[in-house]
């Protein structure tokens, strides 16, 4: 039957490309489903370095070479925002905005993975995507030769700075606690004569009239020194929010916004399976979702099987 | 049909006719995704031009055509821009975009 599948993935980032894998190797009828591309955040990452196998290579490479792996072994792929997933007891139904597609299935796994988060402070909506950036590698190339801040100091802020700092005349790093990223990496970006880290600061505003002109930001510490640094450009990296609105009503959602799942990807609602970063874990990892996406998968496999 | 031009070839170009020109950068991870996305609309609308045009090495026309990022798609019809899209976009979105240059 048309629109009707064993298993539909939605998220088409390592976690669900690798239960892609998984379950049409265990002779599901497979659907996979990305609002925006494969890849996921993966994508945006400039180098891995720690995914067992494939050595130094740029996040996009591993997630072309995992779609073009899901293309091999036959698995449908379609670019469709899912706006609901409905729970009908042995059969799911996932309602896509695209023409309100509806696809009829036995099981869901959950792999949406998670959104840059945004501070919500004044000039930030104004400047976003015309001098707030949350992709260095995207955006970079026009701050050659100026002044960028960035705000955060975990593996994305450290890894993105690093990277920045090499192209930019002046790198400001502004950060609600201290560095928390890899220890190598920190070393590596202290290290560099042209970045100032302002640890334990609160970002206050964004300023600017035509364009961005700087950043105002406060001390975290007893003596709340506020500080103003001009800059031509911004880069956020404050974390991740759960991308998981188009699932609220299954009622598998924390106060996070994301699922919790058990050692098998099982959520609470049967059918229903979660893998990779919208899963409550504690390494988000490209190699961690991979995993995830195999168990998920497999368990979702043994899960349709049951109605044979 | 998607086809990578240099900025001395986009010159050459029938300006009046519609077409979408984006910018990529080889070392750009969403370029590469978006490439999918431009193939797959390709299929779907195999006579609509899209050109693609490498950011680093043509940078006087990135310059002249106010691309300041990558990947930058640029909807173009009667010689003018009609619009644009900074960043990998989702495929409605562009089609959109391409459709309301007919």
């Amino acid at each position: 039957m048309e629109n009707t599948y064993d298993i539909v993935i939605v998220g088409a980032g390592p976690a669900g490309m690798t239960a892609a894998i998984y379950a049409i190797r265990a002779n599901m009828k497979v659907l996979m489903l990305d609002r925006l591309s494969p890849g996921g955040q993966m994508i945006n990452t400039n180098e891995v370095e720690n995914y067992t196998g494939a050595g130094k290579l740029s996040g996009a490479e591993l997630a072309i070479r995992m779609f073009e792996h899901t293309q091999e072994l036959g698995v449908e792929f379609d670019y469709k925002t899912v706006i609901d997933i409905a729970d009908g007891g042995d059969w799911k139904t996932v309602t896509c905005e695209e023409d309100n597609t509806v696809y009829r299935t036995r099981a869901v796994i959950l792999a949406t993975g998670t959104v840059p988060r945004r501070l919500g402070v004044p000039g930030e909506d104004t400047w976003a995507a015309s001098g707030i950036s949350w992709c260095a590698i995207c955006d970079g190339a026009q701050y050659c030769g100026k002044e960028v801040v960035v705000i955060g100091g975990g593996n994305s802020a450290v890894e993105e700075s690093i990277y920045l700092a090499g192209i930019c005349t002046k790198l400001t790093i502004v950060t609600m606690f201290d560095l928390t990223a890899d220890p190598k990496a920190c070393d590596q970006l202290r290290r560099m004569p042209n970045v100032t880290i302002y640890p334990y600061q609160e970002v206050l505003e964004f300023t600017g009239s035509d364009r961005l002109t700087g950043v105002r930001f406060k001390s975290t510490k007893e003596d709340a020194t506020e500080r103003y640094v001009t800059c031509d450009g911004v880069f956020e990296y404050i974390g991740f929010a759960a991308s998981s609105q188009a699932f609220a009503r299954l009622g598998i959602i924390d106060r996070s916004g994301c699922i919790q799942t058990d050692s098998h990807m099982r959520t609470s609602v049967p059918g229903i399976f979660g893998a990779g970063d919208i899963t409550v874990k504690h390494l988000r990892q490209i190699v961690t979702a991979c995993s995830d996406g195999a168990v998920a998968a497999n368990s979702a496999a043994n899960y349709v099987e049951s109605f044979r | 049909m998607i086809t990578e031009i240099s900025e001395h070839e986009y010159e050459s170009l029938d300006q009046s006719s519609p077409k979408l020109i984006e910018f990529y950068s080889k070392t750009c991870g969403p370029c590469k995704m978006l490439s999918f996305v431009l193939k797959d609309i390709s299929k779907q609308k195999p006579e609509f031009p899209i050109y693609i045009i490498d950011f680093d090495e043509n940078r006087e026309l990135k310059e002249r055509l106010g691309v300041k990022g990558f990947p930058t798609m640029l909807f173009f019809k009667d010689g003018k821009e009609i619009s644009r899209l900074e960043g990998l976009k989702q495929k409605p979105a562009i089609i959109n975009a391409i459709d309301a240059l007919a």
